[in-house]
């Protein structure tokens, strides 16, 4: 019993180390803010070296109809809904990054990218602005490099927050930016440029954890992975299914592609109004987890139905190769069902 | 999102007590907290319809200490070898003998770490921490013997006690 006894008195002796509450969510609250990835996630790696089809494909409009990258919402002809006009032909709609990435690290790429909701403006808190986030991993031989290259259009570089060393000044492609260097540090290389339409771009390359690259590697790479970015983008990616037609007054929100998911790309997408948080999530799922009971057909496939408190979550089962897809959200029934509808399949 | 702050106000001291306690380091507690906390924003409209929300971030944070740690492997700040033989001097004062458990705890296998912060620490009954961990209770004792097995090797309770008298 002495034993447990230590144990404890060393827990509450060691409650002196607890960090600072206000600290740690102020520091929350900036993450919020600028959405910053969480880049020490491993990627899955092993893809081809150009991972993303460079090239003007019609892709389902994502927020682009409006110049600031604002959310339409929905109350003039200049804020349309954009996604409601969905892709007219049968056939997985290729979907669009708001910028492009000209130059990567050599070696194989495995990716994630999204377009994400990185909070309100300064000017008008509660309107959601959207951004596009790119999350690779660069496998060449031994070394793995972790990428993140995602824009931060409320934050000027003046905001600039680093995780581990200070800033400095540096002018990359004829933009000024702030940027900081710590091989050994959890930050790597970072670097935040200004963004043409407004905030900054932010740059982070850094070495998987158990891997090694050397502080002038990962600069080098850093700024080049920055001065190679291009507004407006090209790059589409191609998800695993596509949104069709939308029941009226909403629209897609975010997108979120990943390289290996179930049945192929993992995809994920936010449907609503987006004046306020998506409240309707459409996502490839797993198999196993799968709940609820039986629902209608939906395209063909059989459905499970789940209602937990006022969320309701529907799974098409084996629609995406095998895989299942959940549309979840607090709407009505039918609504999830509307959507089921008119989901686009891969055949 | 008024009730996300309010949720996040109440229950962050507690996160942070029991990251700290799970990590062992100041810092590594605020990143594991931070990314936690992070991710609760995203899905805060599923987390707060959950019955226990307060439970669900806990197990939150568990499941990505153990997958955290794992990860980030090569950014644990070396806590050095216990010894393998307690010095009389080591346990001159109770200080001595907690920072010596301190060690030993760091360098328990982050499943059996984990039982024992919930156990010792927050005071959980096994029910709760199998429950937290997604495994049976018997698991929960056979981690927690393991640990506890771990934590007397080399440590001479007999020399603290002699210690304490002298």
């Amino acid at each position: 019993m002495e034993i447990e006894n230590l144990i404890k008195d060393t827990f509450a002796a060691h409650e002196h180390d607890v960090p600072d509450t206000d600290r740690v969510l102020a520091a929350t609250r900036e993450r919020l803010d600028r959405r910053r990835a969480v880049v020490s996630r491993p990627l899955a790696a092993g893809a081809a070296v150009v991972l993303l089809a460079l090239g003007a494909v019609a892709v389902v409009a994502l927020n682009r109809s409006e110049p600031d990258d604002r959310v339409a919402t929905g109350t003039g002809p200049s804020s349309a809904p954009a996604a409601a006009e969905a892709p007219a032909k049968p056939g997985i709609g290729e979907l669009a990054m708001p910028y492009s990435l000209g130059w990567l690290p050599p070696g194989k790429a495995g990716y994630l990218v999204r377009r994400i909701n990185i909070g309100g403006s300064a000017a008008n808190p509660d309107q959601p602005v959207y951004g596009g986030e790119y999350m690779l991993t660069v496998t060449s031989g031994p070394q793995v490099l972790l990428v993140d290259v995602q824009e931060m259009r409320s934050m000027p570089i003046s905001g600039a927050a680093f995780k581990s060393g200070p800033g400095r000044p540096v002018t990359i492609g004829g933009r000024a930016g702030v940027e900081s260097s710590n091989s050994g540090g959890p930050g790597g290389y970072e670097v935040y440029l200004t963004h043409p339409a407004g905030g900054s771009l932010y740059v982070n390359v850094a070495a998987q954890p158990g891997s090694t690259a050397s502080a002038q590697q990962l600069t080098d790479a850093g700024r080049r992975v920055a001065e190679n970015v291009t507004f407006p983008g090209t790059t589409t990616v191609a998800p695993a299914f596509g949104l069709g037609k939308l029941p009226d007054g909403r629209r897609m929100c975010t997108f979120d592609i990943e390289e290996h998911g179930p049945g192929g790309a993992r995809t994920s997408y936010s449907v609503g109004t987006c004046s306020t948080l998506p409240p309707i999530q459409v996502r490839s799922d797993e198999a196993d987890r799968v709940r609820g009971t039986a629902g209608e057909r939906v395209q063909g496939h059989e459905t499970r139905y789940e209602e937990e408190k006022g969320y309701h979550t529907l799974w098409i089962l084996k629609a995406v190769h095998g895989a299942p897809i959940a549309i979840a959200g607090p709407g009505p029934r039918a609504e999830l069902y509307a959507i089921a509808e008119h989901l686009v399949l891969p055949r | 999102m008024a009730d996300y702050e309010d949720f996040v106000r109440a229950h962050l001291p507690r996160l942070l007590r029991y990251a700290t306690m799970l990590a062992g380091e100041r810092e590594q507690a605020a990143d594991l907290v931070q990314d936690v906390l992070v991710k609760v924003y995203r899905r805060w409209s599923r987390i707060s319809d959950a019955e226990h929300p307060d439970r669900y971030v806990l197990r939150m944070v568990t499941n990505d200490y153990l997958s955290w740690r794992r990860s980030r492997s090569a950014r644990l700040i070396a806590v050095g070898d216990p010894p393998d033989e307690a010095r009389p001097d080591d346990f001159a004062s109770d200080h001595a003998a907690r920072e010596d458990m301190w060690q030993r705890l760091a360098r328990l296998p982050r499943r059996q770490r984990a039982v024992v912060v919930l156990r010792y620490y927050e005071q959980l009954p096994d029910a709760d921490i199998a429950d937290l961990l997604g495994c049976a209770q018997a698991t929960v004792r056979a981690h927690s013997r393991k640990a506890l097995t771990t934590l007397r090797h080399g440590l001479s309770l007999d020399r603290m006690a002699q210690a304490k008298e002298s």
